[in-house]
């Protein structure tokens, strides 16, 4: 049976039959969770290769076998494989007819070359239709759902208030994905829990295209908050994300007189590989008092010349990442499709495009990402790491306590290692740290 | 009596000092209960330590040398030891009243002048505000350093419901203030033309603040509210309605302040919040001491005043009262009258710039019918401010204004104090139906009395009608 596989023209009627094979096998195995194309020969690799997979998991499982042969080149194979995922999969269908299809997307992209063409293509149509509105839509929902982003939040706040504390005239640069979400509480904290409300001056560096869709409103609403918490404030935006490691004090308006402090969500797997270092001694140029780092426990870096062991990575990470939002969101919830598709042409430009000078999706949007760990070892080159304080962890420990369960804390085992893990189902999923030079 | 310390040292030279330094009003002669912090100039002046103050058992009997907590408590005590009748008395001559200090140099309460009268309360004023919090809430991790405090927190905590203007219930605070911030209801600074009924209720809603930055005494708002209501009841034409904006144009006396404070827009109460409000509130420590709830726990509360101010939510709470978040930084408690406070105060706002001209705003003012239904929301807010203890020292201004800085621990007293507002609510009922019956009566004013009702001919400076100027 094997064999048949190998034969290009009569595949072709294989795949057809395959094909309803494959539909059946695919609904069969939803409802009795057997392995997809057990009567198709297509599963010959896949479970001979130590399949980590459950029976359940047949999208892992095809599309692992699909980076493979990709790797090897064989494009019989591809193509066949390919057609299979392209059949079972559906961006609105359950978990893994969503994984099925954002990756098997990558992946064609990938074989066809066409990879920044397809991310250049998505992502200006995301920017048409990104809105204040739909961005902020989605950003609370996600946050009213899951801890995700406001555990690096209120953990972040936590260190900046201690770092801070005392201090009269604050400058806090914020290079973040989550749209100054963060900040509300934070100044609403300056308000009510110093004795002295001192000014606040948020610098945001992000990209241009932000810049233009939702800074301006972020802006107005910000600085609407803050004159209602009665706290001093001044609101910019620097729209150099791509350049960040060459940005001086000058340009992102740090004054001597101010007590800085860097935030870092989500920002620094933004920036080119190559470029991280510089970034880190730059920020450490600006003197903060401290530097809040919030990253995804995924490593998409160092195996960047190894596209199969990225691609598992990565099919790792989303898989985590997709069931949690199945189990957050409703299931019918627009912001959750929303959140979906930026997660696709993430894939798409981890997976797809090149990273290097040729490629224009290594600019602003391409999320390689790396562990605390590895981010710690970066990091400890110009910061020492400064733990958070009990009342940070308590606070933090409450958040997730207002959330469904499945959520948890844990703190770093091990010297190389410092700041806090969020777990979900026990698999650490984001990591925050706080940095003193 | 003396109190008896075991082994402990006082570091008091107060009971020798007779008078506190005289910069106290005298006392009235009517025994009535003083303002923490401005304590009786002929109390004997007690300073102990901080060991001495936190100490559990200082009252010990001097029989069975058993220690009690409360003076009280060991009198009852040494009852019980059949003493004869000569030893039963008291030691030393009859007691004077005491005031106590803060053994904590930098605090305001140090000084002599400003002394608390209770050894409760200043027990737990040190702690709160000098000591550890050692007292944390399970569910939000907020920290207390008195029991008491942390106790009646863990009973609402997670208890509270955060409603936004646009609707939406929040079980969370953070995100409700997330929320809050990205609200539309919040962002529209830019709107202020609106239906003329928001204006009444921003109007009538500033009446009230005004009213409560005019009154001085503490403890009984309802009694206030009367007196400063009747000037204007019986000169107005009717309306009581009309009266109101009336009023608080006129203490305006037509500033850019006016503007903000008729602006139409509920959101743009949060704008008269950080400006004017905070400085009508300026003239009253108690009604900064109201605006402390908000930063502590009563974003519900809120909601309260805005539901009466809105008439667009009809049912629903309203946020108006989140301007008063910025009245916990409203400073100082003075008590010159309201209108002069205002004048000089408004000078330091950075306001917005009037878009609408005073006399079109009380035109507008003047078409506004009558729906005044503050009740509950003056209840509410009396409620609240005749139970926090007014601090003296002081509170932080708003960012606008200079900044002085002084805490104050009323929001601790004001959560303390959530229960007795059923209690208060009671009290404050006859308000409302006092304003309703010269509502009624009043139905027949000319236009001489309408403060403000013909709106058109009138200026912005009605003061000769009814005299408060």
């Amino acid at each position: 049976m094997d064999t048949v596989i190998y034969n290009p023209k009569p595949s072709y009627f294989m795949y057809s039959n395959v094909n309803q094979q494959g539909n059946d096998q695919a609904v069969d195995m939803r409802n009795n969770n057997q392995p997809p194309a057990s009567q198709a020969s297509t599963s010959h690799s896949s479970e001979s290769a130590g399949d980590p997979c459950g029976p359940g998991k047949w999208a892992a499982r095809l599309l692992r076998d699909c980076a493979k042969a990709l790797s090897e080149k064989d494009s019989s194979r591809i193509h066949h494989l390919l057609w299979m995922l392209n059949e079972l999969a559906s961006a609105y269908g359950d978990c893994e007819q969503k994984l099925a299809s954002h990756f098997s997307q990558a992946l064609f992209c990938k074989a066809t070359e066409m990879g920044e063409l397809c991310f250049n293509t998505l992502s200006s149509v995301a920017e048409r239709s990104r809105s204040f509105e739909s961005a902020r839509k989605m950003i609370l929902k996600f946050q009213e759902v899951s801890p995700w982003t406001t555990f690096g939040h209120v953990a972040s706040n936590g260190a900046i208030l201690e770092a801070l504390d005392g201090e009269s005239k604050l400058h806090i640069i914020d290079i973040s994905n989550t749209f100054c979400t963060q900040w509300p509480t934070l100044l609403e904290a300056l308000a009510t829990r110093n004795d002295e409300t001192p000014r606040l001056k948020l610098t945001v560096v992000t990209t241009v295209s932000m810049e233009r869709s939702v800074m301006k409103e972020i802006r107005q609403r910000m600085e609407k908050f803050a004159r209602l918490m009665g706290v001093p404030f001044e609101f910019h935006v620097v729209s150099e994300l791509y350049r960040l490691a060459e940005l001086t004090k000058e340009e992102l308006g740090v004054q001597d007189d101010e007590a800085v402090a860097v935030n870092c969500i989500g920002a620094l797997r933004r920036i080119n590989v190559k470029d991280r270092d510089a970034v880190v001694h730059m920020l450490h140029t600006l003197g903060p008092k401290v530097v809040t780092v919030v990253e995804e426990e995924a490593d998409f870096t160092s195996s960047m010349d190894d596209f199969v062991k990225c691609f598992d990575e990565c099919l790792r990470f989303y898989a985590l990442f997709f069931e949690m939002l199945e189990e957050s969101f409703l299931p019918t919830s627009n912001e959750r499709l929303m959140l979906e598709r930026e997660c696709s042409r993430s894939i798409l430009s981890v997976l797809a495009c090149d990273e290097g000078d040729g490629g224009s999706c290594s600019t602003e949007e391409s999320e390689r990402r790396e562990r605390g760990r590895q981010w710690c070892d970066r990091l400890k080159e110009a910061f020492s790491p400064v733990g958070f304080s009990d009342d940070v962890v308590d606070d933090v420990r409450a958040l997730l306590k207002r959330y469904r369960a499945g959520w948890s804390l844990v703190l770093p085992q091990g010297d190389d290692d410092s700041g806090l893990y969020l777990t979900w189902k026990e698999e650490p999923v984001v990591w925050a740290s706080a940095w003193k030079p | 009596m003396l109190e008896k310390m075991a082994g402990e040292e006082i570091t008091s030279s107060a009971t020798t000092q007779d008078t506190v330094v005289g910069s106290n009003p005298p006392p009235v002669v009517k025994k009535k209960r003083n303002l923490p912090g401005n304590p009786d100039p002929d109390a004997e002046v007690i300073a102990l330590s901080p060991k001495t103050l936190m100490a559990t058992n200082r009252f010990l009997c001097e029989i069975c040398g058993k220690g009690f907590q409360r003076d009280q408590n060991l009198q009852l005590h040494r009852r019980g030891h059949n003493l004869p009748w000569k030893l039963k008395q008291r030691t030393s001559k009859e007691p004077r009243k005491r005031v106590y200090v803060c053994p904590e140099k930098t605090c305001v309460h140090h000084h002599p002048s400003r002394a608390l009268g209770d050894l409760t309360g200043i027990k737990k004023h040190f702690c709160r505000k000098h000591g550890e919090k050692k007292w944390k809430c399970e569910k939000c991790s907020k920290r207390y350093a008195v029991q008491s405090d942390w106790k009646a927190h863990s009973k609402t905590c997670g208890t509270r419901e955060y409603r936004c203007d646009c609707g939406t219930l929040f079980s969370r605070r953070d995100s409700f203030i997330t929320h809050r911030a990205f609200c539309d209801a919040l962002a529209e600074e830019t709107a202020r033309i609106t239906a003329a009924s928001n204006i009444h209720n921003v109007t009538a809603g500033n009446i009230n603040y005004h009213f409560l930055g005019t009154s001085s005494a503490r403890p009984n708002m309802v009694q206030h509210f009367s007196p400063v209501f009747k000037p204007i009841q019986s000169s107005n034409d009717g309306a009581i309605d009309q009266s109101r904006p009336g009023l608080s144009l006129w203490m305006n006396q037509g500033s850019q302040s006016s503007q903000a404070l008729m602006n139409n827009n509920l959101p743009e109460l949060h704008q008269i919040g950080s400006a004017g409000l905070g400085t009508l509130f300026a003239t009253d420590p108690l009604i900064s001491s109201c605006s402390n709830i908000p930063s502590q726990m009563d974003y519900p509360v809120n909601w309260d005043f805005g539901n009466k101010l809105s008439s667009t939510n009809t049912g629903e709470l309203t946020s108006t009262s989140l301007p008063l978040t910025n009245l916990k930084e409203v400073g100082s408690p003075r008590f010159s009258s309201a209108p002069s406070l205002y004048s000089t105060q408004h000078h330091h706002n950075q306001l917005p710039p009037p878009i609408m001209s005073a006399t079109a705003l009380l035109q507008k003012a003047a078409a506004i019918g009558s729906t005044w239904n503050e009740p509950s929301f003056l209840e509410s807010f009396g409620v609240k401010c005749n139970n926090s203890q007014v601090v003296q020292d002081g509170n932080k201004y708003n960012g606008l204004f200079a900044p002085n800085s002084v805490p104050t621990n009323l929001t601790t007293d004001l959560e303390n104090s959530a229960s007795d507002l059923s209690s208060m609510n009671n009290q404050l009922q006859m308000y409302p139906r006092k304003r309703q019956n010269t509502q009624k009566d009043d139905t027949e004013g000319g236009q001489t009395r309408d403060f403000l009702g013909v709106g058109v001919h009138q200026t912005i400076c009605p003061s000769t009608i009814n005299g408060w100027i």
